[in-house]
């Protein structure tokens, strides 16, 4: 059965426009007046609270050596299946047997979902902060161990962006 | 027959079964790890513990036999034996044994090789406690070197002595022993006798845990990034079944695969290692044309149909050489191709060995020389002096192994002729002194049919994919064919192969299956 719907029919006041006009500007002087939350990017930066899943690291141990031990729980644990790790006999002679020859992870397919970290035996990969690093082709974006590691040197400290010199723009 | 009943199952048994083997016949999951169906029974791992009506302690299932008993003596007036699997007690036994077992293990499963076909991971994740109440410091032992292909990692071992049985009774050579006694019992090898025997990778296959591993395969890869494929060895005429692991375009082992007809339960170093021969070949992808002493890349078309010139002008002065590394099929289609003569390369013999359980690996190095013949009735025994008294001028060669050494004879008549084809996956020195390179595939990417010494075929499946342009060598010679004549797939071609050999009637994959087929009325060994 077919309803019929009335369309609004708008009174006298409705008509001069004027009230409504009045009630809009008056939301924007409200605002005007308060702190602004736009942040200026990229001459400005958001500096990303802890906890940020951004671009993975791969952690060093007190000697420096890479901790990772290629046992393949990120890469099984990953849904994205973007990690990709070969294995092989570590060349230290200390108990620690295995290392990975190769570490790659596809950014592109990475859903940054924090999984891997989870299921890291040895605590070697993490998520840092760093969120902006897109790039022009894509075999740029496959990040191999050298960059993981180089990660872990600019964040293990403090914070990526609280370094001023990453908060500027790079040419 | 004694009637068993095993938890709520009833089943009739054969007198001397033992309640193991009665329950895992019956799909009822009794955990162990000593007890292997090849070798001698022990129960020394305590894993198998049962609840046996009338007993008064639980007993090991792979040691307790199941016989008849007079009727007065039957529990409940009808059973012979009444044996509970899954009780409380049982649970709790496994529990406590598995407590044992990882005093010392270490957990270190994310980086042994073992883990995700651990049988200790296994058990442990479905019986085991998530705690262990053991405060002290584990043992550890550092890893040794058994024998040149095998690491023992002392930690891991659970002294189940598969491997020491296995050295004893299926390769009677012995070599490995439980070391000291107690706490400080080891698996070791004599100093001036390492596990060097061509069955040594067997020992890592059967080790239930991490203990023994194998240097070819430690560290190399996860199982769970693997895929398996059942397939047959190519390293000798046994054709022992294996199962095939691979990762994309590479294979990373060979396990043997139970075929009691053939290889039993296990398999010989030469074959589990023998895949890495045709790693980083320099494979022929597309059809290569030689002019000039350079070869340059031609297209399918324009190579069959130089090939089809070349055999027309020649007529009945063709020569084929078959290879025993190839399936029946194509060697099939090659024989029946060939109007001149058909022969093979001089056949290599190697050495001959036998273990004392009857495990062999045959002096014929190559896979299908029996069926080779089988299909081929009409093969030459001295093919060179025939080529020579005929004077062949156009010869078609199917590759052989990957080292093959042309011979001086065989140089010579290799040079007299006008034209070579070489049907071949890599760059050999037999595909160098081609006129015509035709790119077949590899051994582990063939599909066909192949028979053993003994007169069983059995099915060789592809495991990798086929490399750029090339295609399987049946469909290759195929194309040589007028268009009536051709099959149209290898099925077909089966069929026509049973149509001419009897013996090889009636058979297809599917039938053929997992197991192979002995030939039909014609086995003899």
């Amino acid at each position: 059965m077919a309803t019929i719907i009335k369309s609004y029919e708008p009174t006298f006041w409705d008509k001069l426009y004027i009230p409504a006009l009045v009630q809009g500007l008056l939301v924007t002087f409200k605002h005007l007046l308060r702190k602004k939350v736009t942040i200026q990017y990229p001459e400005e930066k958001l500096i990303p609270p802890e906890g940020y899943r951004g671009l993975h690291r791969l952690n060093k141990d007190a000697n420096g050596r890479i901790k990772c031990v290629a046992c393949d729980m990120c890469s099984a644990a990953c849904p994205a299946d973007c990690i990709d790790i070969i294995p092989g006999s570590s060349p230290w002679d200390d108990g620690k047997e295995r290392y990975p020859v190769s570490f790659e992870i596809d950014l592109l397919k990475c859903i940054f979902c924090g999984f891997c970290e989870m299921a890291c035996p040895e605590e070697a990969i993490e998520l840092t902060e760093i969120y902006d690093f897109s790039d022009y082709t894509r075999e740029k974006l496959i990040i191999d161990k050298d960059g993981l590691l180089d990660v872990y040197d600019k964040t293990k400290d403090k914070n990526y962006y609280s370094n001023s010199q990453n908060l500027t723009i790079k040419e | 027959m004694p009637l068993l009943k095993i938890d709520d199952l009833e089943i009739e048994v054969k007198n001397g079964t033992t309640v193991l083997e009665a329950a895992l016949e019956n799909g009822i999951d009794i955990p162990y790890y000593c007890y292997h169906p090849a070798l001698e029974i022990v129960g020394s791992c305590r894993m198998c513990l049962v609840q046996v009506e009338g007993m008064p302690k639980l007993q090991v299932s792979c040691n307790t036999f199941v016989g008849e008993v007079p009727p007065e003596r039957k529990v409940d007036g009808n059973f012979d034996m009444v044996v509970q699997t899954q009780n409380d007690l049982v649970i709790q036994e496994r529990k406590n044994i598995l407590e044992f077992l990882l005093l010392n293990h270490p957990l270190d499963c994310p980086v042994c090789d073992q883990a995700g076909e651990c049988y200790l991971q296994d058990y442990s994740f479905k019986f085991g406690n998530a705690h262990s109440r053991f405060d002290e410091d584990k043992r550890v032992r550092p890893n040794e070197y058994l024998g040149s292909q095998i690491v023992i990692n002392h930690n891991r071992c659970i002294l189940c002595s598969r491997c020491t049985r296995f050295t004893r009774e299926i390769s009677g050579t012995s070599e490995l022993f439980v070391d000291e006694r107690g706490y400080s019992s080891k698996i070791a090898a004599l100093e001036d006798r390492p596990l060097n025997n061509l069955l040594a990778g067997n020992v890592a296959d059967i080790c239930p845990v991490g203990a023994l591993l194998s240097t070819d395969y430690v560290h190399k890869n996860r199982i769970w990034n693997l895929q398996k494929k059942s397939s047959v060895c190519q390293d000798c005429s046994v054709g022992c079944n294996i199962d095939a692991f691979y990762q994309k375009r590479k294979i990373f082992r060979l396990n043997p695969r139970e075929n009691q007809d053939v290889n039993g339960y296990f398999m010989c170093d030469i074959g589990r290692y023998g895949f890495h021969r045709f790693e980083d070949l320099e494979r022929v992808t597309r059809p290569l044309f030689k002019s000039n002493g350079i070869f340059s890349e031609i297209s399918w078309d324009t190579a069959i149909e130089k090939i089809g010139d070349k055999f027309n002008g020649a007529e009945e002065k063709v020569a084929g050489v078959l290879s025993p590394f190839h399936t029946n099929e194509t060697n099939f289609m090659l024989g029946r191709l060939i109007k001149g003569i058909i022969g093979t390369f001089p056949h290599i013999e190697d050495e001959e060995i036998t273990y004392p359980s009857g495990f062999r690996i045959s002096s014929d190095r190559s896979p299908n020389k029996r069926g080779m013949h089988d299909v081929c009735p009409s093969i030459v025994d001295d093919l060179a002096s025939e080529i020579n008294d005929k004077e062949i001028r156009v010869i078609y060669i199917l590759d052989n192994e990957i080292d093959k050494e042309i011979d001086e004879t065989w140089n010579k008549i290799l040079t007299k002729m006008d034209f070579i084809v070489v049907q071949a996956y890599a760059m050999t020195r037999l595909a160098k002194s081609a006129h015509l390179i035709l790119p077949g595939l590899a051994p582990f990417e063939r599909e066909g049919t192949i028979t053993n010494d003994q007169g069983r075929v059995q099915w060789l499946r592809s495991v990798l994919p086929n490399n750029g342009e090339s295609r399987p060598d049946w469909e290759i010679l195929n194309l040589l064919y007028k268009t009536g004549e051709r099959f149209s797939d290898i099925n077909e071609l089966m069929k026509g192969m049973g149509e001419q050999f009897p013996s090889y009637s009636g058979m297809t994959f599917f039938k053929l299956g997992d197991q192979g087929l002995p030939l039909n009325g014609n086995l003899k060994t």
